[in-house]
């Protein structure tokens, strides 16, 4: 490739004052975001207005003012140039019944401007890639919740983009087959070298595999900023012992340590690395049995209920 | 172990991406091959393929009558009115396949967000259902011209009616394929999109008699003859009379002039707005 090793940055996502009014309702007001590399989770309730934002970066759309620009082509001018080399995953369902999974992503491979030939080898490397084996030469009427949002997903990447939409991917999906939904998505963000936009509306599934979140509510933003920078703020570690809850605490709070206790489990702000000798040295000191310490959960939710009151 | 399958990694695809018409073409072929339900299951060929062997019959009886008898069978400008029942059951069996499947499964969204365009994607739709239609006329029509070259029936060969049909085969195709779309379309539960396409065409059928047997009773025998323009069938024989001075194949004939195929115009350009009006609703869910 050309553009290798230039130093050229490029705009994988730019908005600016994007707004979008329906005759009811404003979907996206002022809307001004810009995203990098990697994978960017896009978070918002329902109706929040992500899917408007997906369909005007398609160039599907035309944005009532402002402007937005896909990996350096406007939205407004250069659509179909963005749709070539852009893939969409919708949050609906998409596949007829009666054709099976290989058929349908090459026909869709075919109509994203690949030859016939590279249609069918792409079609079945990205069927591999998403974990559809035999299945694939199967109607895909008989195929679970899980194996549909996989060829959803495969029919997104069939064509190579260099950026892909994923509209709200692990919806419907049971706990396991999310878990490999998130970590295919971040495989496709890092492995692959795609960049990805996700949607949820679940704050807790995003920060595992986002290197960016954007939060908008009512089509307005909240917050746009790296992970890091998001789960600073509120860093804490969950602490669970088999017994002796309360002296640890207690114990915690002599040295200076910020706990609260839930139930059986005790929340402990990382002020740094000496927080984790602290819990260590506490819970060897009290002779107790140390069941979990992990980085606590929600952490980007809190921030959304905290910036969500700001504003109202 | 020589058998163990190595995982290579992703690969970038950096081969040729090929413009929308090409796109445009691909899916054209796939929705003609889907009308004779070829790559489709055994039961999905069964129709379409019964109706066009059925079609094939009077070209057959044709070629015996020319060989044996040495007389003609069917005129060509005639082919298409008597055999309008099994291309109206053709038109309402498969046009609901190549229209209603990606609207009822909300495929549609997976075409635009490629570089394919509402547009494209209708034109493909509306040139692939034509051509099935066309092929479903003129294969037997040329079956029959050839069965005539090959024969060598006394006198010249009846090149002009040939090729005056295949015409009249075509507009009549478009005019079909504008409206059977149109109406599967608007219904896309596969099950009444062939009943609302195979209700519409008893309409226009039953429609005639009665509405010309009511005005011959009184006496209006040249508004009689505009009844027969009802079923599209017989307007478009009244275009081939007019372009090509064929023999009726109505009672009494028909209304001179330019009119049934101005008539066969505006039908097709109303169908094609309902048409491109219900995806443009389409595309904006």
């Amino acid at each position: 490739m050309a553009t290798e090793g230039s130093v050229r940055i490029m705009h994988i996502l730019a908005t600016e004052g994007l707004t979008k009014r329906f005759p009811t309702v404003t979907a996206l007001d002022r809307l001004t975001v810009d995203v990098g590399t990697g994978v960017t989770g896009l978070v918002g309730a329902n109706g929040a207005g992500k899917s408007t934002l997906i369909k005007i970066l398609l160039g599907l759309l035309p944005p009532s003012a402002g402007g937005a620009k896909v990996l350096d082509l406007d939205v407004t001018t250069q659509g179909t140039q963005i749709r070539r080399i852009v893939g969409y995953m919708p949050e609906h369902d998409c596949l007829p019944p009666d054709v099976s999974a290989t058929e349908f992503v090459v026909h869709l491979a075919q109509m994203s401007g690949l030859p016939r030939t590279a249609a069918r080898e792409r079609a079945a490397d990205v069927l591999r890639h998403v974990g559809l084996a035999e299945e694939r030469y199967r109607a895909m009427g008989g195929y679970s919740t899980g194996m549909k949002q996989r060829v959803k997903l495969a029919q997104a990447l069939v064509h190579d983009p260099k950026m892909i939409f994923l509209d709200e991917p692990t919806n419907g999906l049971d706990p396991r087959g999310r878990d490999e939904m998130l970590a295919l998505i971040r495989r496709i963000g890092t492995e692959f070298g795609i960049s990805v936009l996700v949607t949820s509306h679940l704050l807790g599934e995003l920060e595992r595999i986002c290197d960016h979140v954007i939060v908008i509510d009512a089509g307005r933003l909240l917050r746009s900023s790296a992970i890091t920078e998001f789960t600073q703020a509120t860093q804490s570690l969950t602490v669970e012992v088999e017994e002796g809850v309360q002296p640890l605490a207690e114990r915690l709070a002599e040295h200076g340590q910020q706990v609260t206790q839930h139930g059986r489990l005790l929340l402990v702000k990382v002020s740094g690395p000496e927080t984790f000798d602290a819990i260590r040295d506490a819970v060897v000191d009290l002779d107790l049995c140390l069941i979990r310490m992990e980085q606590g959960r929600h952490r980007i939710e809190d921030v959304f209920r905290e910036e969500a009151a700001d504003v109202v | 172990m020589s058998s163990e399958i190595y995982d290579i990694g992703y690969r970038h695809y950096d081969g040729p991406r090929l413009g929308p018409g090409y796109a445009t073409r691909a899916l054209t072929l796939h929705s003609l091959r889907g009308i004779f339900g070829l790559g489709r299951t055994a039961r999905s060929k069964i129709m379409p393929f019964l109706l066009a062997i059925i079609m094939l019959l009077p070209a057959v009886v044709s070629i015996a009558m020319m060989a044996l008898l040495q007389q003609r069978g069917m005129a060509y400008s005639a082919f298409a009115v008597i055999m309008q029942p099994v291309i109206a059951i053709f038109l309402a069996a498969q046009a609901p396949t190549v229209v209603a499947p990606d609207l009822r499964y909300r495929v549609l969204p997976l075409y635009l967000s490629r570089p394919v365009a509402v547009v494209q994607y209708v034109s493909a739709k509306v040139i692939a259902m034509t051509a099935a239609l066309f092929m479903l006329v003129a294969l037997p029509l040329t079956l029959i011209y050839v069965g005539e070259l090959l024969i060598d029936l006394p006198g010249p060969p009846q090149t002009k009616e040939y090729l005056g049909a295949l015409t009249v085969a075509l507009l009549l195709s478009v005019l079909l394929t504008a409206f059977g779309l149109a109406l599967a379309s608007l219904t896309p539960r596969r099950g009444l999109g062939v009943a609302s396409v195979i209700a519409v065409y008893l309409l226009s059928l039953a429609a005639v008699p009665v509405i010309y047997g009511t005005l011959l009773s009184l006496n209006e025998d040249a508004a009689a003859r505009w009844a027969w323009l009802l079923n599209p069938f017989w307007l478009l024989d009244a275009v081939q009379v007019w372009l090509f001075g064929s023999t009726p194949n109505s009672e009494g004939g028909y209304p001179p002039g330019p009119a049934p195929a101005l008539i066969t115009l505006a039908l097709i350009a109303f169908a094609i707005g309902v048409l491109a009006l219900r995806y443009r609703k389409a595309a904006a869910q």
